[in-house]
């Protein structure tokens, strides 16, 4: 078992370096590189502005110095080893490239040689500890680019990091409450016609998209009653999105005005994602829990503690349930990165301000540290909980054994 | 038994009428899910309606009615000219009707493309892992199970939205070009950007059909008959290709069914996101990110786009069920 823990955890850290590199490069190495919609966009700009922009994304150092800077913060200056600055004069990058003449209006024009390089001693200078990362292998993301300008990736991260916790967090154990009674329920009563409903509409839930359905909640509770008004005025209607209201507001005539912030506020906003969320996590959780419930109330065990005479719930609840469990909590294990990285689709729907919103807003607005931290925060927890499930399944499933 | 009724010669033929033929058993077994047929029928409108498209509908793709006051317009406005907007118009005008079937080609075609694409390359990987084992199997397994790990949505949506700012065009042979812009009904510039998103999805699209095959290969290939052909003298690309691979279809084919209906669901929602097809060229998924932002004043423009999009979802999702049961020899009869 020790030695099983350490090679994973050895392999999650390649893992990990691997997912870093790849994001890197995804971003860094692919046609255009980070400059290509400015130059597009603004076909009139000089040389120098150009080559400022460049320091800014920190382009003007070549990209073996630019990736480990990014990973561990290294190199920030000369190596000095016992007072000595070592390779000093050694060029890191080029401040000024020339370009080919005649391939200048292009999207990428081609570089014939440098004007001025940056040496190794310059980086203090021209790179400045303050506006460059630790590497984002010591959690520090660097500053955000446009949606809070300057400001450090990871103050961004934490504002959000509430909403979405809360969102994630209530509609996890809501389809952990729903889903596995259900699983168990359907598995108990096979073809009963609430089996038959509910493996329908986990059916459903795992063809519907997220997004049409979010729209439709929409459409029912935000819009419709907007319509009905004449017609059934005591419809309530539920507002559409964000997470707090500005000001107060009536969801039905024969309710008391709602006020911003309030708990009531809070909870009326929290309903239409809760519900998306819940609905699509419950399906196939309870249909999980229903096969593995099958399984193992066909085994010869269950028969036994039958045949003994035990009451039936006991027979389901002690018995069955709790070997049906075991590969479930896997399942659940899985779910967790989401805790922090949200739900994109739903968030975005509804306007949530939490990560998965965040996201979204990073990559359609090019904020590419924010973009970048995002994921690899979110590919490190999924790792980490892949690891965790593992673990835990040995524990709670004794015959499993690792070698 | 082809060996043995050509030796008997005359009785064969009398075997042959009451043994069924693998093909009608399964195609019996099929038809008996009814939901499956009913998803075969509607989606047999879609796909002819799609096909069709330039001759059922009255406006061209991007045509806008200057005149039209009312934009979005609700079903059965009359443009200006007079004729009629079955499903109404957007918000800059344009026939919702048309825009729906050009949709449905765009996005039937890309996850055609896709399965057709990833299943294949993952059938084929698939198969060489299973088959040789060792090395390349550890390595082609762990890179499958590093992409099982990784947060998909995510990087697909980073991955489209670098890819569209830079404006990415693969060089592409000029008839491809033409076949594509021909399938799409759009324009060369137009079907070269969704070849990006085709690619894009590829990404994740072949791990099932890799694990699946690969787990058939590695049975498969333990079995006497692998042996036999071995000492026969065939080559491992035979083996493979011939034998090996056809063996392990069926599993495939139902995997197939099942993420046509996942690629589209997937392609709509970067659509929606905005990091998928982008406008003029109209998918079901962009067509509702433009509904969003109208819905509140006309609540009929999502459901537009989205229920022909949730039927076709369903639908191979439904199919691949049917396929599962009739293709499954556990349940043979």
């Amino acid at each position: 078992m020790t030695n099983y823990l350490i090679r994973r955890i050895f392999q999650m850290g390649l893992v990990i370096l691997l997912a870093a590199v790849f994001v890197y490069f995804l971003f860094n190495i692919s046609p255009g590189g980070p400059l290509a919609g400015i130059q597009q966009q603004q076909r009139r700009i000089t040389r120098e502005d150009l080559a400022r922009l460049r320091a800014n994304y920190e382009l003007d150092l070549y990209w073996p110095i630019r990736f480990t800077r990014w990973l561990i913060g290294f190199p920030t200056g000369p190596i000095v080893i016992g007072g000595h600055e070592l390779f000093a004069n050694t060029p890191v990058g080029c401040y000024l490239p020339r370009y080919d003449e005649s391939s200048a209006g292009n999207l990428q024009p081609r570089v014939t040689g440098c004007d001025d390089y940056v040496y190794l001693s310059e980086l203090p200078r021209l790179h400045p500890p303050i506006k460059t990362s630790k590497g984002i292998l010591r959690f520090d993301f660097g500053l955000s680019t446009v949606i809070l300008r300057d400001r450090p990736v990871s103050d961004l991260l934490v504002s959000r990091l509430g909403a979405t916790v809360e969102l994630m967090s209530i509609s996890l154990l809501l389809s952990l409450l729903l889903g596995v009674p259900i699983g168990i329920y359907s598995a108990v009563k096979q073809y009963s016609r609430f089996d038959y409903f509910f493996t329908t509409v986990s059916f459903f839930g795992s063809a519907m998209p997220t997004f049409f359905f979010g729209l439709l909640l929409i459409l029912l509770f935000s819009v419709f009653p907007v319509f009905l008004k004449d017609a059934l005025p005591w419809i309530p209607r539920l507002p559409p999105g964000l997470r707090e209201a500005v000001r107060p507001y009536e969801i039905a005539s024969w309710l008391p005005l709602v006020q911003p912030g309030s708990f009531a506020d809070r909870l009326i906003h929290l309903l239409m994602p809760v519900g998306v969320l819940t609905f699509f996590n419950m399906a196939p959780w309870s249909r999980f829990v229903r096969s593995s419930m099958l399984e193992v109330m066909r085994q010869d065990y269950v028969r036994t503690a039958r045949a003994k005479g035990l009451f039936e719930r006991v027979v389901i609840m002690k018995h069955a349930l709790r070997n049906a469990l075991i590969p479930f909590v896997t399942i659940v294990v899985l779910a967790l990165p989401g805790l922090f990285a949200g739900a994109i689709i739903t968030e975005t729907i509804f306007a949530w301000p939490g990560m998965g919103r965040l996201y979204y807003d990073a990559l359609s607005r090019s904020d590419w540290p924010v973009a970048l931290a995002f994921i690899f925060i979110t590919a490190l927890l999924t790792v980490i909980a892949t690891l965790i499930g593992d673990i835990l399944y040995t524990i709670v499933d004794p015959r499993i054994k690792f070698s | 038994m082809t060996i043995a009724a050509k030796a008997l010669g005359a009785p064969s033929r009398a075997e042959d009428t009451t043994q069924e033929s693998q093909l009608k058993v399964v195609a019996r077994r099929f038809f008996r899910h009814k939901l499956a047929v009913v998803s075969v029928i509607l989606l047999f409108i879609i796909f002819s309606a799609s096909l069709l498209a330039p001759v059922i509908t009255t406006f061209p793709r991007d045509a806008v009615d200057v005149s039209s006051s009312e934009r979005p317009a609700p079903p059965g406005a009359i443009s200006s000219d007079g004729r009629l907007h079955i499903l109404g118009v957007d918000h800059l005008g344009r026939d919702l009707f048309t825009r729906v079937l050009f949709a449905a080609r765009v996005s039937l075609s890309i996850a055609f493309m896709v399965v057709l694409i990833s299943e294949t390359f993952g059938a084929l990987l698939g198969a060489l892992a299973g088959f040789y084992g060792g090395r390349t199997d550890m390595i082609l397994s762990r890179i499958n199970e590093f992409m099982l790990t990784i947060p998909q949505l995510p990087i697909l949506l980073i991955i489209s939205a670098i890819l569209l700012k830079r404006d990415v065009v693969l060089p592409l042979p000029g008839f491809v070009n033409k076949l594509l812009s021909a399938l799409l009904l759009a324009p060369e510039r137009e079907a070269q950007k969704v070849v990006v998103l085709v690619l894009i999805l590829v990404i994740f699209g072949w791990l099932s059909a890799f694990r699946l095959m690969r787990g058939m290969a590695l049975t498969l290939s333990k079995q006497d008959f692998v042996e036999a052909l071995r000492a026969v003298g065939a080559s491992d690309a035979r083996i493979i290709l011939r034998h090996i691979i056809p063996n392990g279809l069926a599993p495939i084919l139902v995997n197939a069914s099942l993420s046509l209906g996942g690629i589209i669901v997937l392609e709509s929602a970067l659509s929606f996101l905005g990091l998928g097809v982008q406008d003029p060229t109209p998918t079901w998924g962009n067509m509702l990110d433009f509904a969003r932002a109208y819905m509140f004043k006309h609540p009929w423009l999502p459901l537009v786009p989205g229920i022909p999009l949730v039927i076709v979802s369903i639908g191979f999702n439904f199919i691949g069920d049917g396929l599962r049961d009739a293709l499954d020899p556990r349940l043979k009869r």
